[in-house]
């Protein structure tokens, strides 16, 4: 049995955004409510509640939920041990970061009514809002 | 032209913002927005630039969280 890890200083400010980008991933089948539990692969729920569920069926085979409990701040991950080194190759929490502070930028530019020129160096993706 | 530089590292998912060519209270507008959708920054600073010109404000702020072990 994989243990859940919760990931407090990863925080998703926006709802919506956290939505979008899961969405992003693949991942846009999402329960939402409180103190939603979650349940590991064998279908045994677990002690960790959270305010947005990914249920593993969505997540892929062998995987547990995946949540997002809601605290002052946001929205934080809670994840499997074993799905945090596996899901999308392990690289599920960064890619998910990169989606939503691409959503992010989506926002800022539609509110300024700009334009976004996109240059990736390396592992940096510069996007530059102009307006 | 006022220009926002995000930049953000598909790594980490590290993520900076660089405010150029915008004028205070506008440039905070902005910081405002971005704060309310990422929280508050680990870094935010007024740059040397902005010392240099007056009028024209030029703000760094980073969201760089650190990242588990």
């Amino acid at each position: 049995m994989s243990k859940y890890l919760a990931y407090r200083e990863i925080v998703f400010r926006d709802r919506q955004l956290l939505l979008d980008s899961l969405a992003d991933l693949g991942f846009s089948n999402v329960d939402m409510g409180d103190d939603l539990p979650l349940y590991g692969y064998q279908g045994d729920r677990r002690s960790e509640t959270a305010a947005l569920v990914v249920r593993r069926q969505d997540v892929g085979s062998g995987s547990n939920d995946l949540g997002f409990a809601k605290s002052e701040g946001g929205y934080f991950p809670i994840i499997s041990e074993y799905d945090k080194g596996t899901l999308l190759a392990g690289q599920f929490l960064p890619r998910l970061r990169v989606a939503y502070a691409e959503r992010v930028v989506e926002t800022v530019r539609k509110r300024l009514r700009g334009s976004v020129h996109r240059v990736t160096d390396g592992s940096l993706v510069k996007l530059r809002v102009r307006y | 032209m006022p220009e926002l530089e995000f930049t953000i590292g598909t790594a980490s998912g590290e993520f900076q913002l660089h405010v150029h060519g915008i004028a205070g209270p506008a440039c905070d507008d902005v910081a405002k927005l971005v704060k309310k959708l990422l929280g508050n920054p680990s870094h935010d600073e007024a740059t040397a630039e902005y010392r240099l010109r007056p009028g024209v404000r030029i703000r760094s702020l980073a969201n760089t969280r650190a990242k588990r072990a």
